[in-house]
């Protein structure tokens, strides 16, 4: 699928780490880029976190990554060089020549150091689009700051929004922010590149994930310019009840009810079968039961606990209402709708051979225009050869040379320490 | 400069935030946006609390305001025919469509992909949903709680081990349904520009929450664990939060060498923390109760933005858990420019949040407009483009079309 894709004769060259800009970029890769993946053999952290089968790192502990097919080299090339060595310097410089795009997620500064700035990269080709995803940007008082994709959970003002009702503040998620930040890193790109195919022009991306993170809670920002607060609600909601997460039967079983009219609290009603104290005021009307809604969950608790969530869920949604399980990985895998929709991507890396086949969650779309699949996953280095014959012009003697002398790499340093 | 997408003319016939926000990205990108809403109500989230200045009123909704901004705004019930109808013709000139129907009932009224993309085979419709187009659950109720169970986040990502599971707030899966939806537009445009074709892109919010996490799915497939939620219980050094002396704090071991205690023993001037008990992550989790009575007063001797400035000078990474107010005044987004003003006739001026993305030195983010009033571009468009007249314009309002 990769070699017909839209983006195909689009090259990335990727300096990236950890989550954020390498789900960004694993969309121009899916679509068909020639994303390469610029590794340093002093950085091989993405490749040691796992997850490994079984939990336990095998012999080729490098390539048998989780995480290195779901994001960080699915569909990619992988080039181990030292950029920091003079030659490996010289060699980025020359596959900029034949590049669109120069991504990266160092600190401000360290692409400066590197020589990798957007103007000197531009005065080697001047339709160069980069872009850097950083936590703070390259302005501001905070801009040399390091970051956490949590610790911008934090800052961006969703962590604060976020805990169990009448509790305090808790983190929304340890990457949610690192998955945005991704989407907007793949958005700013096509946006990029379809300016580009107007104006011919390069065009330099500062794209941050605090700002990311701020533009995803607008509404909590304009009540602050207001000095209206909003209260932390778990799964409660402003004015819907009952809206909450139940107990279901079974061990840490859970289900979700959303009821969002008259119509379809008297279904729920039914579904319950007509107990006695959901007749009368307390809980007649809408605003009733919001008043009420402790009282009301209470209730509603104790009829699901005695059911099976995926059961209970399934009947609810035949009476038109909105409700749902809290599933599990398991579930999810098991799910007969996300199969139903060939949602689950199962793929066999020829490159970890001892992990075999395992399935990975897919996109969450479908376009019959651009289709999307696992076409490989690049093993550490294991394009170096084809990337430094095909766009550097070395010769196999040269490429010997370089691998000889420490610049390229075509596997971790024998001293590197196992995961 | 002209937004990067002020070219394509966007049409946006959604009832859900999710596809609000989806027209909103490219919108924000200079799109020309035209928000089509049903007669009299609007959009939902015109009537949904909080309200700025408290007074409920349909052109002071939070959500509605923030998801809506640079789009035009028309009112037209495409369940009646003379809606429809021009309904259709605004979209023989559209290059995209957002809709968020159940599935086929756009198809229903005569509006499906098929039908419309006859006359314009390089319409790009884009149908947001909770759970796609198809499968067993294609015609199942949403909403975002909903979505974040059924995805998976509920149970695995927010909240703690000890409690029920807790949603993140503000409606994130349906902005990241949104996000994924802009992502697979810009995608088949560059296609529409190779291929003159269009496509109809089918855009799931559920399996957007189980994309979202660094995936639900492979970790259990590698390991036969479900990944579950807790991850910042009893974390001190790495996940919980922490008062500070105007707000709260959560810290990181990164940026201390591998030596985060003495890196952290030094910073707060707290020795205990040299204790070889909290040498090891698994100690600093046995041990956290102690470990937060030490680290917990120190850290409440600091104000936020001194905290930040002086971890940061020291390398270290912290993260102030600011509160919206603290977001709106802060000095760092202030310098950045990040934030855009827009004065709207009922809510008065405002700051909104950017793109989250600066080309060439500027903020990408247009500031043509605020969120439309309720059918304030009605003249504009339907006389001004598709040639009603006022006359008819008013005969059309009477029968409640628009």
């Amino acid at each position: 699928m990769a070699e017909q894709g839209i983006l195909y004769g689009i090259r990335v060259l990727t300096l990236e780490q950890v989550h954020a800009l390498p789900w960004g970029t694993g969309f121009l890769a899916d679509l068909g880029a020639d994303v390469i993946r610029v590794e340093s053999p002093d950085h091989l952290q993405d490749r040691k976190v796992g997850p490994f089968p079984g939990g336990t790192p095998g012999e080729e502990w490098w390539n048998e990554a989780g995480n290195m097919v779901y994001y960080g080299a699915r569909n990619k090339r992988s080039l181990c060089m030292d950029v920091t060595n003079p030659k490996g310097k010289e060699i980025f410089l020359k596959l900029v020549e034949k590049a669109d795009i120069v991504t990266d997620n160092f600190r401000p500064g360290t692409m400066q150091r590197f020589g990798f700035d957007h103007e000197s990269l531009s005065a080697v080709n001047p339709r160069i689009i980069t872009l850097s995803s950083t936590a703070y940007g390259y302005t501001g008082p905070w801009r040399r700051a390091g970051s956490r994709a949590r610790t911008v959970d934090a800052a961006c003002g969703l962590s604060y929004l976020t805990g169990y009702e009448g509790g305090p503040s808790q983190r929304a998620s340890p990457n949610y922010m690192d998955h945005s930040v991704g989407n907007n890193v793949a958005y700013a790109l096509l946006l990029a590149l379809y300016q580009r195919a107007r104006t011919g022009q390069g065009m330099r991306v500062d794209l941050t994930m605090l700002e990311t993170g701020v533009s995803a809670v607008g509404p909590a920002i304009l009540e602050a310019q207001r000095g209206i607060t909003r209260d932390r609600l778990g799964c409660a909601h402003w004015w819907k009840a009952p809206h909450n997460v139940y107990p279901a039967r079974g061990d840490d079983r859970w289900i979700v009810i959303v009821v969002s009219s008259g119509t379809e609290w008297e279904s729920l009603k039914r579904a319950m079968g007509g107990p006695q104290w959901a007749e009368g005021a307390k809980f007649g009307t809408a605003l009733a039961r919001w008043h009420h809604r402790h009282e009301l969950d209470e209730l509603i608790g104790s009829w699901t606990s005695q059911h099976d969530d995926l059961e209970l869920a399934r009947r609810l949604q035949e009476l038109g209402i909105a409700a749902g399980s809290a599933m599990t990985a398991q579930d999810l895998l098991n799910d007969p709708h996300l199969r139903e929709r060939g949602y689950m991507w199962e793929f066999s890396n020829p490159q970890a051979p001892a992990v075999g086949s395992r399935f990975f969650a897919g996109r969450p779309y479908r376009d019959p225009g651009n289709p999307m699949s696992i076409a490989k996953v690049a093993g550490l280095g294991q394009d170096n050869a084809a990337i430094l014959a095909e766009l550097a012009g070395l010769s196999p003697a040269e490429i010997g040379e370089l691998e000889s002398e420490g610049v390229v790499f075509g596997a971790p340093r024998p001293d590197e320490p196992r995961p | 400069m002209p937004g990067i997408l002020s070219e394509l003319r966007v049409l946006e016939l959604t009832n859900r935030p999710s596809g609000a926000y989806c027209a909103k990205l490219l919108a924000d990108q200079g799109a020309d946006t035209i928000k089509v809403e049903p007669p009299g109500w609007g959009d939902q989230a015109r009537h949904e609390p909080p309200f700025l200045d408290e007074v409920p009123h349909p052109d002071r909704g939070t959500s509605y305001l923030a998801f809506n901004t640079n789009k035009r705004g028309i009112t037209l019930d495409v369940e009646q025919a003379e809606g429809r109808e021009l309904f259709e013709r605004l979209a023989t000139a559209a290059d995209i469509i957002i809709d968020s129907y159940a599935p086929g009932r756009l198809a229903e009224l005569g509006l499906g992909y098929e039908l419309l993309s006859q006359s314009n085979p390089g319409l790009i419709l884009v149908s947001i949903t909770y759970f796609g187009q198809d499968g067993p659950y294609a015609d199942y109720q949403g909403d975002d709680l909903v979505a974040q169970a059924m995805g998976g986040y509920l149970y695995a990502v927010t909240g703690s081990a000890s409690q029920p599971p807790m949603g993140t707030a503000l409606q994130q899966m349906e902005i990241t349904a949104a996000r994924n939806g802009a992502v697979a537009v810009m995608a088949a445009l560059l296609r529409r520009e190779q291929s003159g074709k269009g496509t109809h892109i089918d855009v799931s919010t559920m399996e957007a929450a189980v994309s979202t996490p660094s995936g639900l799915i492979h970790p259990y497939t590698y390991t036969g664990r479900n990944p579950h939620r807790g991850g910042s219980d009893g974390n001190v050094m790495d996940g919980m939060h922490l008062p500070t002396l105007d707000g709260e704090v959560t810290l990181t071991t990164a940026g201390t060498g591998g030596r985060p205690m003495e890196a952290w023993a030094e910073f707060l001037e707290e020795p205990g923390l040299l204790d070889s008990k909290f040498a090891s992550r698994a100690g600093r989790m046995e041990h956290w109760e102690e470990l937060h009575r030490l680290v917990a007063p120190k850290l409440a001797q600091w104000s936020n933005l001194d905290l930040m400035r002086e971890s940061m000078a020291r390398g270290l990474v912290v993260g102030l858990v600011q509160t919206p107010q603290q977001v709106v005044e802060s000095p760092h987004l202030e310098e950045r420019g990040f934030f855009v003003e827009m004065d709207h006739a009922g809510a008065g001026p405002l700051k909104y949040p950017g793109s989250g993305f600066f080309i060439d030195g500027e903020n990408a983010m247009a500031s043509e407009r605020p969120a439309p009033r309720l059918g304030e571009h009605n003249v504009e468009i339907l006389c001004g483009e598709l040639g009603l007249t006022i006359r008819e314009l008013g005969l059309l309002r009477a029968a409640r079309v628009i």
